[in-house]
């Protein structure tokens, strides 16, 4: 404005100015009223179509990742389809964050601060959630995983419950893990084979620890002896001394806590013909393409999941699977079952809590009480070991044995839901 | 071989440039703060510490002319001092800080033996082992260290995002000066000229040798510095974000890509490929393949990097 | 019988990381590369060789041959497309031309593995054996396929060395790798030689790779272990030494496999990098090396 005035003659450079200067006042009021009722009817109109958003964050390049962001999308079509949430919509908003803590913090903040999702579902990855909780609490997100193990998760939940409330588990603890674990070999490992000796083969990583030390409890408790107890690197590639090592120490049954590592232990086994079964944890075993991935050296893996699409655990849980089949060409992935659940609880808690704000919503979900396709999902209160981990137990979630067998995953406990019974190649030996 | 009077004129010519380039640019980062959101302040912090590193690694190589393969050897070795004294015995960050640094001026002048006998590969395989050695040992003893979940810290530099962006980019400047200023010095011609002919250098009169540790020290200073900094900043140390190959990568990347031998390319080049990472972030998986796509393109026709044409000083005779 | 075990099972490791080092080692002896995308090739070539099988039902040699030809191409395109262009760049100084190959093929590997981890996941795959089942040696079980893998990997070595000291175009690559120069006032054409050092780098890479993928299972994850594993056995063997590649990887293969049997298989590599560490500061161009 004050260039204008260099061209001027003097005398009328003071008029222009005051001239100027009124025009520059109108102006500023107009655009004022304007941008106020510009900005009511942007808002009243937004709010009417707003979104409910809700971010995923995990590693697309893995079969256990993936699995998310689609069985998300397919709960929010099912959701929308049915008039979504108090008239609004929910949107999946997807994050990679290649299996690194650091990069799904950055996507997590990204999601809250830029992108203003109003819930997160991450990851499977312990370590990676881990790295997220604090986030949770300083950016007051809401936060759910679908598949980390932890019990650390809970844990901090517990310890500091102001800050950490945002954050649930969807998922079983590494402890609850063990035992469902324990259970599923009483009744197979003990009372069916006869087995009295075992060792337990998990690899290094956070989840294993609390899985390991509740193991070494549990399996005592069944009546198996535990010879030993070996933590190989997930960078290992070479399994052979790690099974020469446990067959020289001639247990019946391998008891397994391995997630990183899966399909190259189990090729190997069978190609060096181990002649003791794996029985236990083994999270790329619950891939629909594990079979593909060991050419088929699958045979016999016994594998603990919470949901199977040839068990209908509750009444969502083979709908859902048919459904993500036919959309991807593969049977959803552990991860999925529960993320798929977890939209649905998220778009129920802000239904119930009628707002999106994050305290209102973290008293909801507390509340949910809900059957999904793993099971009936309670959230344990406050003052709970567990605290907003899942109510274990009968009625609610008790977890499935499955073992692969000529290609498909076969759930062979509990007896009540049992498809088959257990069964191993010729090269494993069994107790007489 | 120039003469003096040519030299400074060529020098001033530059530092025109430079100055019309970076000034303006440096007013309107320090002002973004006013407009910009905590997401991409957030963004530009990391950004930031990841440009030190560029910088450090240029001075050793572009100058120095020694091929690290590991540039978080002594990133990681400040980052992880820091964090055990920090979260073991509570010392202050101030005093972290320094014996971080210190630390990893030691580790810094550790690699420099053997890179005074050893030419291009083989030293470069020299900051490879390092690099997997102190990741190994980290690993291994993750009941102290953390192993890859990392160790999370009771102190952090501060909560606040405009706080942590400003301690950042007041770091990267007072680094890139001293960095950028000591390149255009007497010290960094003599280092250039070792770097690329340590024998005409040494005929010249130069002790090759010294100017090469201190360049080792100084690179190994920085490093270790802005290791411990950017931990401070996270509030965890962990393997992946300060030792992993993968990091080292980066870095070497954004300043091949920067241009090399101008440490302030460094510096844009590691701004760049941050931004570019999270830009492409909608793309999942394809973000690292287009980000490498890009960077070796660059490499292949574009080979003095973004700045390389603009800052290098004048390739000798 | 830990010691046949440990013998066996050394062997077999030791006869794959020979392959692998020796692509790598000729490479850089007669072209001057450091191919850092060396890892990701042999991931590309079993991830290749497990989908191709996977597509025509099952057949793995039909699977295997297509790794080795994925293989044999990736090499080529490595050379023309990234590595030539820069050796004959003009831009580049010739002192700054190893850095910038260095770089370029270290980008070019994240490029691969990038590409296989999006098309195929990062979950292992394993490429079929091409003979299932166990035989016993001497009372230790040991499975066809290790005992295949370690006869290919020496037949494929041997026929190296045959080309390369029996045969002319052998022979005319040894004084390439001591002196370009004088080749072509030979009137030779560097280029063909080029071409063929290429070509047989790929071949090596491609079976190396289909042998791992048989053997242990790769996934595009493993590409820069593998490419570092290369890397440290040629150096320890002297770059650009075929023969102290091989020796190397004897070492190397033998020092991990007693170290995981007798001492703990999570430490398997840290006496590796040790030796690798007073191998460089005490005799820094390798067991045989002569550059």
């Amino acid at each position: 404005m004050g260039n204008c005035c260099i061209f001027l003659p003097v005398k009328g450079r003071k008029l222009m100015q005051l001239k100027g200067q009124l025009i520059m006042y109108n102006l500023r009021v107009a655009a004022l009223l304007g941008s106020v009722f510009g900005f009511a009817f942007v808002a009243t109109a937004a709010q009417a179509a707003d979104p409910i958003k809700i971010a995923t964050i995990a590693e697309t390049s893995a079969l256990g990742g993936i699995g998310i962001p689609r069985a998300a999308k397919i709960a929010a079509e099912e959701i929308n389809k049915a008039g979504g949430v108090n008239g609004r919509q929910i949107e999946i908003v997807e994050y990679d964050d290649h299996n690194s803590a650091a990069e799904a913090v950055r996507a997590f903040q990204r999601a809250a601060q830029q992108d203003k999702v109003h819930a997160v579902i991450a990851t499977y990855i312990s370590e990676v959630m881990l790295a997220l909780e604090p986030w949770s609490g300083r950016l007051k997100m809401p936060l759910i995983t679908p598949g980390a193990a932890s019990n650390e998760i809970t844990k901090r939940v517990h310890d500091d419950y102001d800050h950490n409330k945002y954050v649930f588990h969807g998922y079983l603890a590494s402890t609850q893990i063990a035992d469902s674990v324990c259970e599923g070999a009483k009744k197979l490992v003990v009372g069916d084979l006869k087995m009295k000796t075992a060792v337990v083969m998990s690899e290094d990583a956070a989840w294993t620890l609390p899985l390991d030390e509740e193991y070494l409890k549990c399996l005592p408790k069944i009546g198996i002896k535990v010879l030993d107890h070996i933590r190989l690197s997930p960078d290992t590639t070479d399994f052979t001394p790690i099974y020469n090592k446990i067959e020289g120490e001639k247990p019946d049954v391998i008891i397994t806590g391995i997630s990183h590592v899966g399909v190259q232990p189990t090729v190997q086994w069978q190609q060096q013909q181990v002649p003791i079964p794996m029985f236990g944890v083994s999270s790329q075993a619950t891939n629909a393409t594990f079979w593909k991935d060991t050419n088929g050296a699958a045979e016999g893996v016994a594998f603990q999941m919470v949901s199977a699409p040839d068990v209908a655990v509750t009444p969502k849980t083979i709908p859902f699977a048919q459904k993500y089949k036919a959309q991807y060409g593969d049977w959803p992935g552990y991860a999925a079952y529960t993320a798929y659940d977890d939209v649905y609880m998220w778009a129920d808690a802000i239904k119930r809590a009628g707002s999106t704000d994050p305290d209102k919503m973290v008293e909801a979900m507390e509340k949910t009480d809900y059957v999904g396709t793993i099971g009936r999902i309670n959230f344990l209160p406050k003052g709970d070991t567990f605290a907003h981990g899942m109510r274990i137990g009968e009625g609610y979630i008790t977890g499935l044995i499955a073992q692969w067998q000529k290609g498909n995953p076969v759930t062979v406990w509990p007896d009540a839901v049992a498809k088959g019974k257990l069964g191993f190649p010729s090269f494993v030996k069994l107790p007489q | 071989m120039y003469g003096r009077k040519a030299c400074w004129d060529a020098a001033d010519m530059l530092r025109n440039k430079i100055f019309l380039l970076v000034v303006p640019l440096l007013v309107v980062l320090a002002l973004l703060p006013l407009g910009a959101d905590g997401y991409i302040l957030g963004l530009l912090t990391l950004a930031y510490y990841y440009a030190v590193f560029a910088m450090s690694w240029d001075l050793l190589f572009g100058f120095a002319g020694e091929v690290n393969f590991g540039p978080t050897f002594l990133i990681g070795v400040g980052a992880y001092t820091a964090a055990l004294l920090n979260h073991y015995w509570h010392w202050s960050i101030p005093a972290c800080l320094a014996a971080g640094s210190a630390t990893a001026v030691v580790a810094g002048l550790v690699l420099a033996v053997p890179a005074l006998r050893l030419r291009g590969p083989y030293f470069g395989l020299v900051t490879l082992v390092a690099v997997l050695l102190l990741q190994n040992m980290l690993v291994l003893n993750a009941g102290l260290t953390g192993g890859e979940i990392g160790l999370d810290l009771p102190d952090v530099l501060a909560v606040d995002d405009t706080q942590n962006y400003y301690y950042a980019f007041g770091f990267m400047v007072v680094s890139a000066a001293i960095l950028f200023g000591l390149s255009r010095s007497p010290v960094g011609l003599i280092l250039q000229a070792s770097g690329q002919d340590a024998i005409e250098a040494s005929a010249l009169g130069f002790n090759v040798a010294k100017h090469k540790l201190v360049a080792f020290a100084i690179s190994a200073f920085f490093s270790g510095l802005a290791g411990a900094m950017l931990i401070f900043y996270m509030g965890t140390a962990s393997v992946g974000t300060v030792v992993d190959i993968a990091v080292g990568v980066n870095v070497i990347i954004a300043a091949v890509l920067g241009g090399r031998r101008t440490i302030l390319g460094a510096a844009i080049g590691a701004i760049f490929l941050i931004g570019a990472g999270e830009v492409l972030r909608p793309l999942g998986q394809l973000a690292t393949f287009i980000v490498a796509a890009v960077a070796l393109i660059v490499i292949l026709f574009l080979p003095s990097g973004f700045l390389g044409r603009f800052l290098q000083p004048g390739d000798r005779q | 019988m830990l010691a046949l075990q440990i013998l066996i099972d050394g062997f077999a490791i030791s006869a794959l990381y020979a392959l692998g080092a020796t692509g790598f080692t000729l490479i850089f002896g007669v072209s001057g590369v450091l191919n850092l995308s060396h890892g990701a090739l042999m991931a590309m070539a079993a991830i290749t060789a497990w989908a191709v099988a996977d597509m025509v039902g099952g057949n793995a040699y039909v699977g295997a041959a297509a790794g080795v030809i994925a293989a044999l191409i990736c090499a080529f395109v490595t050379f023309r497309l990234i590595v030539r262009p820069i050796q004959n760049s003009r831009a580049i100084p010739g002192e700054e031309k190893e850095i910038f190959v260095l770089t370029g093929t270290l980008l070019w590997g994240i490029m691969i593995q990038e590409a296989l981890a999006y098309l195929f996941t990062n979950t292992p795959k394993t490429v079929r054996p091409l003979i299932e089942g166990v035989v016993s040696i001497a009372g230790v079980r040991v499975p066809y396929n290790e005992v295949l893998t370690t006869a290919i990997s020496w037949a494929a070595i041997g026929l190296l060395w045959l080309l390369v000291n029996r045969t002319r175009m052998g022979k005319r690559l040894l004084a390439a790798s001591m002196n370009p120069r004088g080749l072509t006032l030979l009137g030779h054409e560097l280029s063909s030689i080029y071409l063929l050092v290429w070509a047989i780098y790929g071949i090596l890479a491609g079976i190396a790779g289909v042998l791992l993928g048989a053997f242990l299972g790769v996934s595009s994850d493993n590409a820069g272990t593998l490419t570092a594993s290369a890397f440290s056995i040629v150096v320890l063997g002297g770059l650009g030494s075929v023969s102290g590649s091989l020796i190397a990887a004897f070492v190397v293969g033998y020092l991990e496999t007693i170290t995981a049997y007798l001492i703990s298989p999570t430490i398997r590599t840290v006496p590796v990098l040790l030796l690798l560490v007073v191998v460089v500061y005490v005799r820094p161009q390798g067991l045989l090396g002569r550059r």
